[in-house]
């Protein structure tokens, strides 16, 4: 039950589905607040009971005030009309009122909302509000009263809009608390997958974190200053309180295309955060980070301590660097005096130097790469003449040691056991020169002193012709499985490279197979490779690692009294190198097997 | 009259042990140290053959054959421890007749020395002349009318099969035909899986005309493209 709901909550769609319901919830939310916003409305309702404790009756008192002293100021001896309320001012000498004969215990008795401004100080006979703090000047008194019915009409009017106001602000929290589970839900699931635990990340969370930031930010601020803009179209200059329908699908789509856009920036950056590469991934910390390296490596000459040319480099540039920069500063000490012509002179002193010495270093640097390509051009020469000359060398005596063997072996008046002693010295004689011809073979092949005579050849044909050629060796033709493709494989190789290859992997295969077992030899065209498989059975317990068998002279203890030189399949890997293939062996128990494969030939 | 072989060998040991079999194969041999000395004894003996070793002091082997080629038409047989195809075809390109690398079999040695004596001596010196019925290539002739081979002037029997075969890439001598053309062409039928069949043959042919069939000089195999004649 638990993984079930794991996985449902980690599912791409249920993710997709409450990522469009936030954005339209936050759309629903800015439409509820744009309502109130637009239309001008008070929204104090919401959160005081009764009109006469509110701010707004508060401001209307003030109002009354400020205009009754100023009209009195002014000495408009016109009344204010205003049937909501009685009034009257004195300065001590004058009077002006709108309901004569009047006296302060009359205001009182008339209205339960009686405000008085008195020798400075405020007073009211309701339950409130002393937060006024006007100044009238000292002699000013002033008495108003607010009418009851006057006053009962405000207050139903507020309890109005308060029922309104609650509604609305009812539907706006339903919509945002909605929107907060959901992107808390959100944050939590993303960058998770049913089943798999590591964190999975898209493309777009390789961007800098910048960037995800401002697709984060951007949006709310585009969505604000749409809401702003408009607030001040309805209210100043359309000065209409009612919106048009139109206008809200308007701010309904603006603010859902938002809200997503938005969406998507925050869980880029939740995913981020979840990595622990959101500091990281700053453009501005790679920036500081870089040139702090920069900086460091400038002066860090460590790397370059070990060699004495490189040294001398690094330190002329510290040098340099160091010293333009004290010029630099200099220049600017000295600018409004004759001597600021010091420092570039200087300058140009320092950049002389730095250049003559550099270069100079440049040099030796150059003739010691030069000198070490020489010595290595001449240790390769030498390398090659040596295998030349060692080679000559053993074949002079070989061909006077069988030469003469011969010659024995043609005396007519040996003894018996001569004879037999004869008879070993040919075979040994004839082993040695295999085992010469194949080391000198093998090294040529090795040093990559090598003639190449690279063509298209038949793969198939090749083994096939290989097979034929080597029948009369072979025992047991039957012992030979093969499955050959019906077209040729065209690879480009050496056809004498090649042939020297595969010969030496089937002579090994037939030596060290098993009585009775099966070869198998698989020529085939895959993933543009041509591939030669042999497999057999070996007839002893291979105890040797696929490394070792292709280490000169490495075989099994057994194999060592067989003839041959123990150099076949270390031939065969380095003719198969060198004439462009790649040759592979796999030990799996008494199994062994080649791999030879060879790129085809583009046609 | 005895056969005049020159022995060139810095080696003494070798040159020694040549003058031995040869001697006991009943030729007279002459022996140098050097290839100065190779081309004072030349000038001094009526020789037939030489046997040129190439790395020796003073003048090397194939220096000598270049200066021997200026005046005699003699086989040269250059014997070398270098085994490198290039340095086969550099020899041959100098003018030798044959390419032996050391150490040698004695046995193939004097077998082709023999051949390259008998074609010299009795069939005279021919290049590969090509009449109307007779082809020539080293020292094989086939004649087309009396379908008869001969190998170093020796008559060598073929069965009618093998005889097409021989007929056909003698013909074309040095290009490279497929087990399949060979196929096509000799048993004129179409072929399918014939590269055994004609293998089978091959090797027959090898075995009649090549003195080392695991070194053929004349019918070789082209790894993975075909057989083919040397051009000789």
């Amino acid at each position: 039950m638990g993984t079930k709901l794991k996985n449902f909550s980690r599912n791409t769609i249920t993710k997709f589905v409450a990522y469009l319901i936030v954005a339209i919830m936050i759309s629903m939310a800015v439409i509820q607040l744009v309502q109130v916003d637009w239309e001008g409305n008070n929204i104090e309702p919401l959160f005081v009971e009764t009109y006469e404790e509110s701010n707004t009756f508060t401001y209307e008192v003030e109002r009354s005030f400020r205009e009754i002293y100023s009209n009195f100021k002014n000495n408009e001896e016109t009344l204010i009309e205003n049937e909501n309320q009685i009034y009257y001012i004195t300065d001590g000498k004058e009077i002006i009122t709108n309901r004569e004969g009047f006296n302060r215990e009359d205001f009182i008795n008339y209205s339960n909302y009686f405000y008085e401004y008195d020798q400075g100080r405020f007073k009211s006979n309701s339950r409130v509000n002393e937060k006024s703090t006007f100044w009238f000047g000292k002699d000013t008194t002033i008495y108003i009263a607010f009418k009851d019915g006057y006053m009962k009409e405000k207050q139903e009017d507020w309890n109005d809009a308060n029922y309104i106001l609650r509604d609305q602000a009812i539907e706006f929290s339903i919509y945002m608390v909605i929107a907060i589970i959901l992107t808390i839900y959100l944050i939590i699931v993303t960058g998770k997958k049913p089943n798999k635990e590591e964190l999975q990340t898209t493309w777009i969370d390789q961007l800098y974190s910048e960037i995800l930031l401002a697709l984060f930010i951007l949006p709310i601020i585009a969505i604000f200053i749409y809401v702003v803009d408009n607030y001040y179209y309805y209210t100043h200059i359309l000065r209409t309180p009612s919106i048009q329908k139109s206008d809200l699908y308007l701010v309904g789509i603006v603010t859902t295309i938002c809200a997503l856009l938005s969406e998507i920036g925050l869980l880029a950056l939740i995913r981020k955060i979840k990595e622990g590469k959101f500091i990281k991934d700053f453009l501005l910390y790679t920036i500081c980070w870089n040139t702090k390296d920069f900086v460091k490596s400038l002066f860090d000459g460590r790397r370059y301590a070990k060699y004495p040319l490189t040294k001398n480099l690094h330190q002329r540039q510290l040098a340099f660097i160091v010293g333009s920069g004290i010029f630099v500063l200099l220049t600017v000490m000295l600018i409004y005096t004759p001597l600021v012509i010091l420092p570039p002179l200087l300058e140009l002193v320092l950049i002389y130097w730095y250049v003559k010495y550099n270069n100079k270093t440049y040099d030796e640097i150059n003739k010691g790469i030069n000198e070490s390509l020489e010595e290595q051009m001449k240790l390769e020469r030498m390398k090659i003449e040596l295998i030349t000359n060692v080679s000559h060398d053993l074949k002079t005596p070989l061909t006077s040691i069988i030469s003469y063997v011969d010659l024995l072996s043609k005396e007519t008046d040996l003894s018996d056991a001569a004879k037999d002693y004869v008879k070993i010295l040919d075979e040994k004689s004839e082993r040695l020169k295999n085992i010469v011809s194949d080391l000198f073979d093998l090294a040529k092949s090795n040093s990559g002193d090598i003639n190449l005579n690279l063509e298209t050849i038949d793969m198939r044909m090749l083994v096939e012709q290989t097979l034929l050629d080597m029948a009369d060796s072979i025992e047991d033709l039957g012992q030979i499985k093969m499955k050959f493709p019906d077209t040729p494989i065209e690879i480009v190789s050496d056809g004498n490279k090649l042939y020297r290859v595969i010969q030496n992997v089937l002579d090994n295969a037939f030596k060290y197979s098993l009585k009775g077992t099966r070869i198998f030899i698989e020529v085939e065209e895959k993933n543009g490779m041509g591939i030669v498989v042999i497999k057999n059975t070996s007839s002893y317990e291979i105890d040797f690692t696929v490394d070792e068998i292709l280490q000169r002279f490495n075989r099994g203890d057994k194999a060592r009294t067989a003839d041959g030189s123990g150099l076949g399949l270390s031939i065969a890997e380095s003719f198969t190198h060198v004439s462009g293939g790649i040759f592979k062996v796999d030990i799996d128990g008494d199994m062994f097997k080649v791999v030879i494969s060879f790129p085809l030939a583009r046609k | 009259m005895d056969t005049k072989i020159l022995v060139v060998d810095d080696d003494r040991e070798i040159a020694n042990a040549l003058d031995k079999l040869l001697t006991m194969e009943g030729y007279e041999v002459v022996k140098a140290y050097n290839g100065l000395e190779a081309l004072d004894a030349l000038v001094q003996n009526d020789i037939q053959l030489i046997l040129l070793d190439v790395m020796m002091p003073k003048l090397d082997g194939l220096s000598t054959t270049l200066k021997i080629r200026e005046q005699k038409n003699i086989p040269i047989i250059i014997l070398s421890a270098k085994s490198e195809d290039s340095d086969k075809i550099l020899g041959l390109s100098m003018g030798a007749d044959d390419y032996v690398t050391k150490p040698f079999n004695p046995d193939e040695l004097i077998a082709r020395v023999k051949s390259h004596l008998r074609r010299y001596i009795t069939l005279g010196d021919v290049g590969n002349i090509t009449q109307n019925a007779q082809i020539t290539v080293g020292g094989l002739k086939l004649n087309k009318e009396s379908k008869q081979l001969l190998v170093d002037g020796v008559p060598t029997r073929l069965t009618p099969t093998e005889y097409k075969i021989l007929d056909f890439l003698l013909t074309n001598a040095g290009m490279v035909f497929s087990a399949e053309h060979i196929y096509e062409k000799v048993w004129e039928e179409p072929a399918y899986r014939v590269e055994n069949t004609v293998m089978v043959h091959i090797r027959r042919i090898r075995e009649k005309i090549e003195i080392n069939p695991k070194e053929p000089k004349y019918l070789k195999v082209v790894w993975g493209i075909g057989y083919k004649i040397e051009k000789l």
